[in-house]
Parts: C-alpha cells; structure tokens; sequence
C-alpha cells in the first residue's frame, strides 16, 4: 500500500510549483486568442520566387487602409513558399476587399503566381459568441458531472466526492492551458476540443478510483479513512499508469507525426493534449483522493467538537 | 449458450465483418432496392481536414432585421447558386435569431480551378428572376412578382405554384401569353433555368398559376425560388475562410497514418502485458474503431479535428475498460479464485467503474450536442457513440469472447491470465 494521504503536502507542492510556472509564462507570454475567438483576418498565399515583403507591406496598407504584418513560411515537405498576411486589428474582411488586394499584389508581383492557400477571416462578435458558447458547455458539463457523482456516489458521501473530482478536473484544464501558455500557441477551438477531452479523460480515471473506494469501504467498514483511500488507489495504479500510458503513447506518435509532416493544426492540438493526459492520471491519484480525505477528516473532527 | 466454445468465432467472425465493412463500405440489393453502406472510404470531412470553404452571410445595407421568409429565401438563391455549380456536399444553414446565414462545403476531390473568394462573392449577389421567351427575350423580370404561393388546387388536383404580379407585370405577362400561346416560357434565376411551364391561354388578370405534375415539396421549392427574385437585399460576408485541397489532405493523411500506428502499438502493448485477456480486448478495439468509423460514414456526419478528438477520446476509453477487466480478473486470480470465477467476477466487478466512467462522459457528450456550435458537434457526436459502442464493445462482446475462449482446456493457464503459476 502506498501512503497517498501522507505524501499529500509534496503532490500539492509540485501542483502548485506548476501553476505557478503557468503565472510566470502568462506575464512573460501574455494570452494570444487566436481570430477564431477575438476576430481578424489572416490570408497565407502560396507563390513562386522572391517577392519584396516592403512592398508587400505598402501595397496592403494602401489597398485596404489597415496595417498589417507580413511574414514568409516555407513548407518543408513540399518546399512551397507561403506569404502569410495578419492584418492589425479585429475586423472581418469582406470579399470584396479581398478580391481588389489579390489583384494588387499580382499586379505588383506578375510572375510570383500567387495562389490563395487559406484565409481564416472572422468577424470579432461571431467569436466572441463562439468562445461564449464553448465556456458555457464546459462550465454545464461540470458542474451535470458533479450531481452524477453526488448521486451515484452516495455511500462514500458523494458532494464531497464530486466536488474533488472538479477539483482534479480545474486542475487538468489549467495544466492544459499553461501548455498553450508555455508554449505560445494562441487559444482557439482546439483549446476548447482539447480541454473537453482531457475533462471526459480525467473525470473517468477518477471515477475508477472512487468506484474502488465505495466498494472497499462496503467490503470493511471499520477501515481508517485514509487508509481506505490508500489501498484503493494502490490497487488501480497499475491500471491507471496502463491506460495513461497507452493513451499518451498514441497522442505522442500523433504529436510526432504531424511534427514530422509539420501540420500546425494537429501539433497545436497534440502537444497541449499529451500534457492533459499525464496531469489527467496525476491528478486522479494524487489529488482527488487525498483531497477527499482531507474534507472527510475535517467533516469529522467538526462532528465530534460539536 | 453464452459460454460454449463457439461462441469466440462467432462474435469474431461478426466483428470481421463488421470491420470489412467500415473499411470497404457494401452494395447489396434486395429485390429491386440497392441499398448502399458507406464505408471509411467515403466518409465526409469537414473543411478543416479536406479543405473547402465556410462563409457566414449577413444582408447588405438593410437598416431592419429581415424576415425569417426573407432568410429562407436567400437561403434558397444560395442553395439554387450552389446546385448550378453541382456542389452537392455542402451545408447551408440559417441562424434566424441573428438574422445569418452559414454556409460550408468541402472541396471535391478533382477540384483543381476553383476561387474560393469568386464562389463566395457570387453567392451572396442580388439574385435576378426573369422569364424569357423561346428565343431568350426577357418578357417579365422578378421584381414584377409579388407573391409565389405552392398551393394544392383541388379542381386539378394537383400542386400548382400561384404567382400574383404587381401592375405593370400583369400588363407585360399578358402581353407575353397573348403572343406565346402553346409555347414555353422559361424562368431563369441567374442563368439557371427553374422552371419551363406551357401558356395555355392568354392570362391577364395577373395571376397565374404552373402546373406540371409537382409533388408538394418540388411547388414549395419553386415557389420559394420564384420569390427569391424579389428579395430586396444582397448579401454580404466578412466572416469567411477557405483552406486549399492540398493543405486539407495532408493533415488527413497524416492522423490516418498515426492513427494506424497508435492502434498496432495499443494492441501490442495489451498483447504483452494481458497476455490473452490482452489479444481478446484487441479485436474488441478493433470492433469499437470499425463502429466508430461506420457510426461517423453511415450517416455522413461532418468529420472534423475536433471530431478525430473525441474518437481518440472514446477509443482511449474502449482501451481503459479493457484495461481495468484485464486488471480485475489478474487481481482475482491471485487472490485465489478458480479460472472461471475469477473471470466472471472481474467482468463483474469491473462493470460498475466501466458504467460509471461512461455515463458521465455520455452526459458530457450530451451537453455539447445541445450546447455546442460548429466544430463541437463533431466531437460531441463522435464521442457519444464512442461511448456507447464501448459498452457494447469493451463490456459485451469483449466477455464473450474471453468466456468462450476459457472453455479451451488448453486456454486454461492461469499464466495466461497474468495469474501466478499453479496447478489446475
């Protein structure tokens, strides 16, 4: 039996370290929302040879009276040459404007051929709403996962259960969201697909746990609390550290894949995914359990005094 | 009946084909029906994955709230512009409470010249009705409409579209009718031809009505169109993105590759650490990923990345409940218990974390259906039949077959189990 409970200070200590590195990188790297939420209009164009990015620079400012930054990225599999435009600010763009800027820049540049490759142009109160509705699921799903708990749960008292249980899930978001953090990728749909996943992820592994509590304190109902929690954690680790093992592995090879074929999307979606799984397994043994013993002590102390 | 020996080819020969299925898809016909089931191969991406374009419309320089008609038949000059371009695979949708309307389809796989920010312009232009002469000659334009109405008239009995036109329409289509009579005249919206109806007889009072053999929904349909033409805005978007084919396909390619690669190593690793619990969860997986991928084609729900999470998710989830049987019918066997007992109480006793785990992903599941927008869905969708598959996937036939297969004497090793050595 290992002695969850008793190590519980150290498990708290490196969480919070965690969180704390997340604090630091927020003020170092600030939130970046990607248009998807905050609105605005990036255009990636393929073309051929080199092009003049100054020129480039003016001829938008000129055409569309909005700054924008430029910026060249060369795909490495197929060694196409992109011209990425962010344009300042958070409007959308009309079509329109975007027809009379394409011609602009191949009159400018006749021989680069330049080709449209993706446009993502969003108008700030559509992701708005969009970032809105996607909280409201996520704050929804909580809090219908606590009530299933509190019901379903009832011998091993089940609010406290469920609210710990939501404990360890803010816990996996937030280390889910220090990974977009740490490493600067801005927050858009993916954080949302991301955070639901590790939610029904980790919300399932700690359920293991309190199924083994609940039928371990039928099986002995004079077990010390703690000792309770610490047996059946002991006896699910292995399954724990299995199933997180073969799911991280099979997010990690993702992770690698689109690492090696350099797909953005799916590396922005992978990373953040990988750490979710891992804090997901930790949360469930080293958080939930000891935390629930911990409102369970106090419940009794505060019963005797009375 | 359930633990004979047999039953383990059964249900595997039942997932072979199950899975033989999702890959390939199948033709059959019974009688005269040919009924189709659409396999992985012609399985529906979203534009993330495939490429394509999505455009959110809103009306033009209009200083009030349109209509909820109004939006519907904007909504059917877009659907009428998208049909004469023969894009079928498309979404088109109306947000009616803030007066928009979305618009998706995914590239088709031999496009090659195609402008996305030409297509997305067009379609929200002024549609422009007329109906023209034999010889292509405008005789009324739509403007002159007032009203198009399916009706279903009992003295011909059948449905016929009404049309009512304003006064200078009357005079310009009984001019019209009085010169075509046994002749055709052809409406058009845009260039596309809508409808090519007989004159019968000069009609002057300014109301009209087509027949021709509609059944309720094709009037409905002419109607609204007919309508479209009077609209009184264009429509405009600055919410728009398109993602090139080649860009789409590769991040395809890229999550079918590892996501073949991640299944041979999931099986492997429960192969050497379950041993035959472990080969057994195996095509257990493998039935739960073939009915994901028929679960997602069969209907053609829009895969996105999003969507290819929940999979993930689910099959995650399918892994663990075979990981906590295996774990279970390990546990008790070392505390003694018989082959078959302590197979019956793992699944047993495994049952219960399994069940709950699943509900509360379900309810989540459920949340974002309801709740969710655009992407979300996918997920929402692909991980609520995730689940639900695990159940019959990792509980039901995963029992089965491990049952069965314990009824061979020399499948009776406790080793095999993960149980330590020992006499049977």
């Amino acid at each position: 039996m290992i002695r969850f409970y008793e190590n519980r200070n150290i498990y708290f200590g490196i969480s919070i370290a965690i969180i704390l590195i997340g604090i630091i990188a927020l003020f170092i790297n600030g939130i970046s929302l990607d248009i998807q939420f905050k609105g605005g209009a990036i255009l990636k164009y393929a073309y051929n040879g080199e092009i003049d990015l100054n020129n480039v620079d003016a001829i938008v400012t000129n055409t569309l009276a909005r700054e924008v930054s430029t910026q060249i990225t060369t795909d490495l599999v197929t060694q196409q040459n992109n011209l990425v435009l962010n344009l300042a600010g958070n409007e959308g763009l009309s079509v329109e404007s975007q027809q009379k800027l394409e011609e602009a820049l191949k009159n400018e540049f006749p021989d680069a051929g330049f080709v449209l490759s993706e446009s993502s142009i969003v108008e700030p109160f559509i992701g708005k709403q969009f970032l809105r509705r996607g909280i409201t699921a996520i704050v929804l799903a909580s809090i219908l996962i606590v009530v299933y708990v509190w019901i379903r749960f009832k011998r091993i008292s089940g609010l406290s259960a469920g609210v710990m249980a939501l404990v360890a899930l803010f816990h996996d978001v937030l280390a889910v969201f220090i990974t977009f953090i740490v490493f600067k990728i801005p927050l858009d749909e993916n954080f949302i697909a991301v955070a639901l996943t590790i939610i029904g992820y980790s919300i399932n592994d700690t359920i293991v746990i309190y199924d083994r509590i609940r039928e371990n304190s039928m099986l002995d109902r004079k077990i010390p609390i703690e000792d309770l929690v610490n047996k059946s954690i002991t006896q699910s680790l292995t399954r724990s550290i299995n199933t997180a093992i073969a799911v991280f592995f099979s997010i990690v090879l993702v992770y690698g894949f689109a690492q090696y074929y350099n797909i953005e999307s799916i590396k922005n979606f992978a990373l953040p995914m990988t750490v979710g799984v891992v804090s997901g397994c930790y949360s469930t043994i080293c958080l939930a359990g000891p935390l629930w013993v911990m409102w369970q002590k106090h419940k009794q102390k505060s019963q005797k005094a009375a | 009946m359930l633990r004979r020996k047999s039953t383990f080819f059964i249900v595997a020969l039942i997932i072979a084909g199950i899975t033989y299925v999702a890959l390939f898809g199948l033709k059959f016909s019974v009688g005269s029906k040919t009924i189709e089931i659409k396999g992985s191969g012609q399985m529906r991406f979203g534009i993330d994955i495939r490429g394509g374009v999505d455009a959110v419309y809103e009306p033009k320089d209009l200083d009030r709230k349109p209509t909820d008609a109004e939006l519907e038949q904007a909504r059917t000059i877009i659907e009428t512009r998208l049909d004469a371009q023969n894009i079928l695979d498309r979404e088109v949708t109306v947000d009616k409470q803030n007066a928009r309307i979305i618009v998706r389809f995914p590239w088709k796989s031999d496009e090659t010249e195609f402008n996305p920010q030409e297509a997305i312009a067009e379609l929200g232009e002024t549609a422009r009705l007329t109906f023209r002469d034999p010889e292509g000659n405008i005789v009324v334009e739509g403007k002159n409409v007032k009203e198009a109405h399916a009706v279903y008239n009992s003295q011909l009995g059948e449905n016929v579209v009404q049309l009512v036109f304003d006064d200078e329409g009357a005079q310009l289509f009984s001019e019209a009718t009085g010169r075509l009579v046994n002749q055709q005249i052809s409406i058009y919206m845009d260039e596309n031809l809508i409808s090519a109806p007989k004159v019968n007889e000069q009609i002057t009072g300014g109301q009209a009505v087509i027949q021709g053999g509609m059944d309720a929904k094709e009037a409905a349909d002419l109607a609204s169109k007919i309508n479209a033409g009077a609209l009184p805005f264009s429509l405009t978007t600055s919410n728009h993105s398109s993602i090139s084919p080649t860009l789409g396909s590769g991040a395809l390619d890229v999550m079918v590759k590892a996501g073949i690669v991640a299944f041979i190593a999931v099986c492997l690793f429960m192969l050497f650490y379950y041993r035959l619990p472990g080969f057994v969860a195996c095509i257990a997986l493998l039935l739960q990923t073939a009915g994901q991928l028929l679960a997602l084609s069969v209907p053609q729900i829009t895969v996105t990345l999003p969507g290819i999470a929940g999979v993930i998710l689910s099959i995650g989830m399918g892994v663990d409940a075979n990981v906590i049987t295996s774990e279970r019918i390990k546990e008790e066997l070392r505390s003694g218990k018989t082959l078959s007992a302590a197979i019956r109480y793992g699944y047993d006793r495994a049952f219960s974390s399994v069940f709950d785990g699943n509900i509360t992903v379900m309810i989540v599941s459920a949340i974002l259906w309801f709740f969710g927008s655009g992407a979300m869905l996918s997920f929402a969708y692909s991980l609520f039949t995730g689940v639900v598959l695990n159940f019959l996937a990792g509980v039901t036939a995963s029992k089965l077959m491990l049952s069965s297969l314990s009824q061979y004497k020399f499948l009776r090793n406790p080793v095999l189990y993960g149980g330590r050595r020992a006499a049977q």
